[in-house]
């Protein structure tokens, strides 16, 4: 044989050497099950987010993490015909839709339940509501009849009014509120100091002191900026707070349904529909005096703020003193109070609520909460992948046993010896298990999760167009881009467009909702900074 | 008993069967579904509704992006035609005139090393070390005094797209420099040779002889230029995702957002459908209206 072969030989070899299949499964981070292959009847895929993912070093501090590796290591221990395989998966909806539909999700997933409600209807997720209205079976075994869990699992879980107000709007729960975050404004206490300032206690204060800082400049001459936000923070956070300052004083007019299920946690909680029905009566358009005030003032913020809203590193800005706050949620505190060469002094304060001298429609109260939820986890159609697909949800749920051990290793975490082990490992999320304490440095957010949940959650009301075509006109609009009447005309058209699609595709019944408006027409009729009847007939 | 032909003849095509059918699988049928996907209402994983015309009237008739993305689209792709056309042009022709062959390949090195640093890398270098509040530009100007011109570019509406369209300066580290050198290479020395004995050198032998003899890989860096410009949206959406507003939006971004972030599957098919035509439609246009070196010559 010729050598000039010998070229071409070893590309057949090596290629397919390359396309053999690997002699033994893809590993996985979590610890290696004791049970052997033949033994293994469950092999459960659990997406957990990367906040608690095995092996990885958050911010790239310390040691790898493994506090989820540890537990559901007992977990096998306990059940040795489960192997746990814990892997990660881009949490882009994009992928996501493609393995659900294809039922090659991963059987536990950490996502936004949010972007879960738009695929309910399609027996992508299981619904939890039956499993966390009976008792935790580990809470039980471990004998304390006053435990909670005991009665229901739902009971284990400390912010009752977030946890079930993830809730869908059709009025299950499919997702595991396994932890909370919140946001808050982490400050330069070192810079303050220096400058006088304390942490405000209303708008106004707040903006003051914004603008002294604006007028501060750093030793090299450069200009300091006074606060680090991204616009996905205003086209969501800020929207949430703001609204629900002006509009708290309305809500005994306008709350026009109390859900049996999740009103007594959320109190006022205004859902789509509502939203909906209240556009079509003229409110949140130009001649919606309240609505107007939102947008106002958070212009008057973008002021303060940097220029690029779509930036990503805003932490690199706060770390290196070029800002004096940045509005984010709880996890920078582990990166702030591990740097030994921070250089300053850091505290988180929140964001301080209008007075009646940022606007007459101010409610007087304290901002409530906005964030809640921080990993969520779903369970997903490839637990229930042992029945038939042509069954209803509910028979599936009654006759999987795939899915009683995926249940089971979510009870199996929620208990607090093992919880603590994975939430509380290191400094990012507050726990949302009884039992189970927040490490120190979280506790300001502590503090802010006690607040009362907000009055409603916009971006998350009608879906992603509608989301998304608010964020970028906001964009524009806080760019100077757009002034408000026309940013407030796209407004218009996309909450009419968002409330169209989910009309034709929900079909409510509005009749109560009109039933209950002429009902709440007394107590409106004492109220001031309404929308002109003009401008509900115009729509 | 086959004929020494007719065995040619079914070899050849069996050589080439394997990858018909895999782009016929890969590419046409997904072509086809998609101008069929296009009349329907329809979702991954929920029923399909059939919707006629619905959705290109829709596009065309009431989505308030169709018009701005449009025009976005065509700004920017008349840019890079523009960049695309000159700048690697005349560093090839640089290039070309290099007294050393040895030179002209370092150079031909220097000028297509670039070409291995992946795009998503140099956008986000763009968008993070050379755009951004703290970037490079505004330091720039802040250090020669001109601090009222700093801002956030690729966030101002005044220069998002005029910035989006400025990532790649100077143009030149890409395959068009090879192309076009290739081209100049090819000219026949008998050509340079009656110039040059002609007195024509200079800027009048680059306009008047050499970029006729070029007109082939002018041709192509058009008609590959155009379709990028209609088709390609990658960058955008890495740095601006179409935004501020819809100030560097183009169709095909908001056809990728109506199909994987708001599911609404039809509806993108369509506009990918009209992306299909327009594209189409330039390209005969090119072929038909602009000439190539070959046919000046009368070669064909």
């Amino acid at each position: 044989m010729s050598l000039k072969r010998l070229p071409l030989i070893l590309i057949v070899v090596v290629g397919t050497w390359l396309l053999l299949p690997p002699s033994k499964p893809e590993s996985t981070d979590s610890a290696p099950s004791s049970a052997a292959p033949e033994d293994v009847r469950y092999t459960i895929k659990v997406s957990p987010g990367r906040a608690y993912l095995p092996g990885t070093h958050p911010y790239g501090i310390g040691e790898p993490l493994r506090g989820l590796a540890d537990v559901v290591a007992a977990f096998e221990k306990r059940f040795p015909d489960t192997r746990i395989d814990i892997l990660t998966v881009p949490s882009v909806r994009e992928y996501l839709v493609t393995q659900l539909s294809s039922g090659l999700a991963p059987d536990i997933l950490n996502v936004n339940v949010e972007d879960v409600w738009t695929d309910v209807h399609k027996g992508w997720y299981v619904p939890l509501d039956s499993f966390l209205e009976k008792p935790n079976p580990f809470v039980v075994e471990a004998g304390d009849p006053q435990a909670p869990g005991v009665q229901q699992w739902w009971d284990m879980f400390r912010y009752q009014a977030i946890s079930r107000g993830k809730a869908a709007p059709d009025g299950f729960s499919y997702c595991l509120t396994f932890d909370m975050v919140e946001t808050g404004i982490y400050y330069n206490k070192s810079l303050f100091a220096q400058l006088g300032l304390e942490p405000p206690q209303d708008w106004e204060q707040f903006i003051a002191g914004m603008q002294r800082i604006q007028a501060h400049t750093r030793a090299d001459g450069k200009p300091i900026v006074p606060l680090l936000i991204n616009i996905a923070a205003f086209n969501d956070w800020t929207k949430d707070l703001f609204f629900d300052q002006v509009y708290r004083d309305l809500l005994p007019g306008i709350d026009l349904y109390q859900d049996l299920i999740r009103e007594p946690y959320l109190d006022g909680y205004l859902d789509w529909d509502e939203l909906a029905f209240l556009r079509q009566k003229g409110f949140f358009s130009r001649h919606d005096p309240r609505y107007r005030v939102v947008w106002e003032r958070m212009l008057e913020l973008k002021q303060f703020t940097n220029r690029n809203l779509m930036a990503e590193d805003l932490v690199r800005e706060f770390v290196t003193q070029r800002a004096a706050m940045i509005w984010t949620v709880s996890p920078l505190s582990h990166r702030l109070q591990s740097d030994q060469n921070l250089g300053f002094d850091w505290d988180v304060f929140y964001v301080p609520p209008f007075t009646r001298e940022t606007t007459q429609f101010a409610a007087g109260q304290q901002m409530c909460v906005i964030g809640g939820a921080a990993t969520q986890l779903e369970v997903t159609n490839s637990a229930i992948a042992d029945t038939d697909p042509s069954l209803p949800m509910a028979d599936r749920i009654a006759q999987s046993e795939r899915l009683q051990r995926v249940i089971a290793l979510l009870q199996f975490l929620c208990m607090p010896e093992q919880y603590v082990q994975i939430v509380n490992e290191y400094p990012a999320y507050l726990p949302n298990i009884i039992g189970v304490e927040p490490l120190p440095v979280l506790k300001p957010f502590e503090k802010i999760l006690a607040r009362r949940y907000t009055t409603t959650k916009w971006v998350y009301s009608f879906g992603l167009r509608f989301s998304e075509i608010q964020r970028r006109m906001l964009e524009l609009y806080l760019t100077g881009g757009a002034q408000l009447d026309e940013f407030l005309g796209w407004q218009e058209q996309n909450i009419d467009a968002a409330t169209a699609s989910m009309l034709r595709r929900k079909q409510p019944d509005t009749a109560h909702l009109e039933r209950r408006w002429q009902e709440l027409a007394p107590v409106r009729a004492t109220m001031v900074g309404l929308p002109p009847l003009s401008a509900a007939a115009a729509q | 008993m086959i004929s020494p032909r007719l065995q040619s003849t079914l070899g050849c095509y069996g050589i080439v069967l394997p990858s018909l059918a895999l782009l016929t699988l890969f590419v046409y049928l997904p072509v086809a579904w998609a101008f069929v996907g296009s009349v329907y209402e329809f979702e991954i994983g929920a029923e399909a509704q059939f919707v006629g015309f619905a959705n290109y009237a829709e596009y065309i008739w009431q989505d308030p992006t169709a018009l701005p993305s449009l025009l976005n689209m065509l700004a920017l792709t008349l840019i890079a035609v523009a960049v695309r056309l000159s700048f690697p042009l005349v560093v090839a022709r640089l290039i070309y005139a290099l007294p050393t062959e040895r030179w002209r390949y370092v150079y031909r090195v220097i000028f297509l090393a670039p070409v291995v640093v992946p795009g998503v890398a140099i956008q986000l270098i763009w968008s993070g070390m050379i755009f951004s509040d703290a970037g490079l530009l505004n330091q720039l100007l802040e250090s020669i005094g001109l601090v009222h011109w700093s801002r956030g570019w690729l966030a101002d509406p005044e220069t998002a797209l005029l910035a989006v369209a400025a990532v790649g300066f100077p143009f030149v580290g890409g395959f068009e420099v090879l192309i076009y050198y290739a081209g100049f290479s090819s000219i026949p020395d008998s050509v340079n040779e009656a110039s040059a004995i002609d007195g024509c050198t200079g800027w009048q032998k680059f306009f008047r002889i050499d970029i006729p003899m070029v007109l082939s890989q002018l041709k192509l860096i058009l008609i590959l230029t155009i379709i990028s410009g209609v088709q390609g949206f990658e960058h955008l959406f890495i740095l601006t995702r179409g935004g501020p507003g819809f100030e560097t939006t183009v169709p095909g971004l908001w056809m990728y957002f109506n199909a994987f972030s708001f599911q609404r599957m039809g509806y993108a098919c369509a506009i990918g459908v009209l992306l299909f035509i327009l594209v189409f439609g330039l390209t005969m246009l090119n072929l038909r209206y602009f000439k190539s070196s070959e046919q000046l010559q009368g070669v064909r």
